[in-house]
């Protein structure tokens, strides 16, 4: 315990560790609020220039761009309504309407708030029950991630924000659009027509700059003459009962978060809109109705995707399984320093893993200090004219979608999708399920498809695996009531609006 | 039920009802001008996917083409009912746009389509020059033709930011 205990003060008794996680935070805020510059795309340049720095240096720096830069992508959410990244695609669909409330300044201030609350939640977990989650989430079967996505398109009706039948209908476009490619079990090319950049699929980030960032962008230079809100920042950081309203939200949503992180393969993205759609079933008397500002969905999609992060760690820490993109990049880190990622790592060496609680801990006070910091500046660029700020969101639009894989081609499929989601946009088809459809398709392929050839291809054992399987009986379960939840037997029973 | 100070505004009438409840979705009145051929669209798209699905390797309930098939089928039924609820809403009013001036106002074709200049000349002349071009020309057009000194200094200085942080450090290749 005392020598643990040394462990974890290690980054506080190094001044350059400590730097290095407050620098690697503040870049992580600015890189996560440029959509298509993300986090793991940060930890991937990171890394190769911390290649002949020493391992702890290199983590720290690495834990504090995780940090800041799952926040970052909230930011331009909320004020610009472009996602930085797919995790903060549900925090846009309340944090954009309270913008033009004037309330762009209270909802960042929030969001900073929750995030570090979140973080130390992901972090405790991380250290209190890493070994027993890690066991569970290797339970998971392919039939389980398959309910499991299945789950993530039930979403549909919570993002989808009118008519259900048309957000059903993006999210099948998506889920087609998906299919693009070379299918990954067998080679065989879908959807390619001889085309050889198709044959790498639609990447869903291109996907979702475009759907969210240049239709954004178009759809306002229909009224590029209307001023945006004037923003109140006088009360940007919530007071106490704020804090106490929303701590049940909070917890749940965060221990939503840390559960869906630990799911090899799963990360923020999957976990924040779990986190918003159960937030929309729950809560009784939100701030505002949904879909205009409710600050409940802010919270609860902030809270899982701080929560995941702790949660990545888990199945990394202790069985040398990534959690998300950018644990399979740390893990590559540990191999080139000579380590052993894997079950022996906390065996062989426990001050690695006491020291990542310590830096992901110095990470989330840095947050704090610098998200708030932040806040009043961010606020500022709504002020900014239209006439002004939209043409350089279509630059850093292009900034983001070419640094995916340096490619022009992608730069021409982001204006493609932004000239869909314009038209969606103007027809009342959501972009949300989309981007939902593109980023669960290929999950929902591959497991349904693994899930049935485990079940030698019959129809009937497959089936039977729902009901005789516990884990798989309890998301099937899960899948009925959340059917069930949007019926208007349930919503009058629950006293739901 | 107490709204905390400065969150929300809770139970407060007069903002609550200024804000349209999105939690409970209500059908318009009249479709919008060329909603009917949205819903076409949609329909081709999901039976070309079934189409070109066909060719695929199928047979067992594992094979690659049943997702494919499965999400095609979805599009083209929820483009027959949307199509269906379309017909039966009223038709535009009459004072309505036409079809292309709803979809593509003066402002957003302008923009559209130096979005699509700039994107093929950025291959040809570089991003530096072919943004600060997109930029100038984008807000001197937004602004009216007003304040050229004022694009030109913000476009070149908004540049030379994105370069700074982006090129040298993030060190992300440029287009």
């Amino acid at each position: 315990m005392e020598q643990n205990l040394q462990y974890f003060l290690i980054p506080f008794l190094h001044w350059e560790m400590m730097l290095l996680i407050w620098i690697g935070v503040f870049a992580g805020i600015w890189v996560g609020a440029i959509p298509g510059l993300s986090v793991t795309m940060a930890a991937s340049l990171l890394i190769s220039f911390t290649f002949s720095w020493d391992l702890n240096n290199a983590l720290a720096l690495i834990c504090g761009v995780f940090v800041g830069g799952v926040y970052g992508g909230s930011i331009t959410a909320i004020l610009l309504n472009i996602p930085g990244a797919p995790a903060a695609i549900a925090t846009g669909i309340e944090g954009y309407p309270l913008a033009q409330l004037g309330e762009a300044g209270k909802a960042i201030g929030l969001c900073t708030t929750v995030s570090v609350f979140a973080s130390f939640v992901g972090i405790v977990v991380l250290a209190v029950a890493a070994p027993v989650i890690a066991n569970f989430s290797l339970k998971f079967s392919p039939r389980d991630f398959f309910l499991l996505a299945v789950m993530g398109l039930l979403l549909i009706g919570s993002i989808g924000g009118g008519d259900p039948v048309k957000g059903i209908t993006a999210g099948a476009v998506g889920v087609l659009l998906s299919m693009v490619g070379m299918d990954p079990s067998t080679g065989e090319l879908r959807y390619t027509f001889g085309n050889i950049y198709l044959m790498a699929g639609i990447s869903f980030v291109t996907a979702m700059i475009g759907l969210f960032g240049v239709s954004e962008a178009l759809t306002q230079f229909r009224s590029a003459g209307k001023q945006s809100p004037k923003q109140n920042l006088d009360k940007i950081i919530p007071n106490w009962e704020t804090f106490i309203r929303f701590l049940p939200l909070s917890i749940r949503s965060s221990l939503l978060g840390v559960f869906i992180g630990a799911l090899p393969g799963t990360g923020g993205d999957v976990a924040a809109l779990l986190a918003y759609d159960q937030a929309k079933r729950s809560v009784r008397n939100p701030s505002r109705p949904f879909g205009t500002g409710a600050y409940e969905g802010i919270v609860a999609p902030e809270t899982a995707n701080k929560g995941a992060i702790g949660g990545a760690f888990i199945p990394m820490l202790t069985l040398g399984i990534p959690g998300d993109a950018v644990t399979a990049i740390i893990i590559g880190a540990l191999f080139i320093h000579g380590l052993k990622p894997g079950p022996m790592l906390m065996i062989e060496t426990p001050h690695l893993f006491w020291m990542i609680v310590s830096c992901l801990s110095i990470a989330s006070v840095a947050l704090m200090v610098l998200g708030l910091v932040s806040v009043k500046p961010f606020a500022r660029i709504i002020d900014i004219p239209k006439s002004i700020i939209m043409p350089v969101v279509i630059i850093l639009s292009v900034i983001g979608t070419y640094a995916i894989q340096n490619s022009v081609v992608d730069i021409f499929y982001m204006i493609g999708f932004g000239i869909i989601g314009y038209f969606m946009r103007l027809y009342g088809y959501a972009t949300g399920p989309m981007v939902l459809g593109l980023i669960l398709g290929p999950m929902l392929d591959a497991n349904y498809r693994r899930a049935m050839q485990g079940a030698e291809n019959q129809l009937i054992p497959f089936l039977q695996g729902f009901v005789t399987n516990p884990i798989s009986l309890v998301l099937t379960l899960s899948i009925v009531f959340l059917v069930f939840s949007q019926t208007k037997t349930y919503r009058r029973w629950r006293g739901l609006s | 039920m107490d709204d905390p100070k400065g969150i929300g505004s809770g139970g407060k009438p007069n903002e609550t009802a200024a804000v349209k409840d999105l939690s409970v979705y209500v059908p318009e009145a009249r479709r919008r001008p060329g909603e009917l051929g949205i819903t076409v669209i949609t329909f081709i798209i999901g039976a070309l996917g079934y189409y070109f699905a066909l060719g695929m390797t199928s047979g067992e309930f594992s094979s690659p083409s049943v997702f494919p098939k499965l999400a095609s089928t979805v599009i083209m039924v929820c483009s027959a009912v949307n199509f269906r609820k379309a017909v039966k809403r009223e038709r535009p009013e009459e004072s309505d746009s036409s079809v292309v001036h709803y979809l593509l106002p003066r402002d957003v074709v302008v923009m559209l389509s130096l979005l699509v200049i700039y994107c093929f000349a950025l291959p040809q002349i570089r991003f530096i020059a072919s943004s600060y071009a997109f930029m100038v020309a984008g807000m001197i057009y937004l602004q009216r033709g007003k304040n050229i000194v004022r694009a030109l200094l913000i476009s070149a200085a908004s540049l030379a930011v994105l370069v700074v942080i982006f090129r040298y450090l993030f060190l992300v290749i440029l287009p």
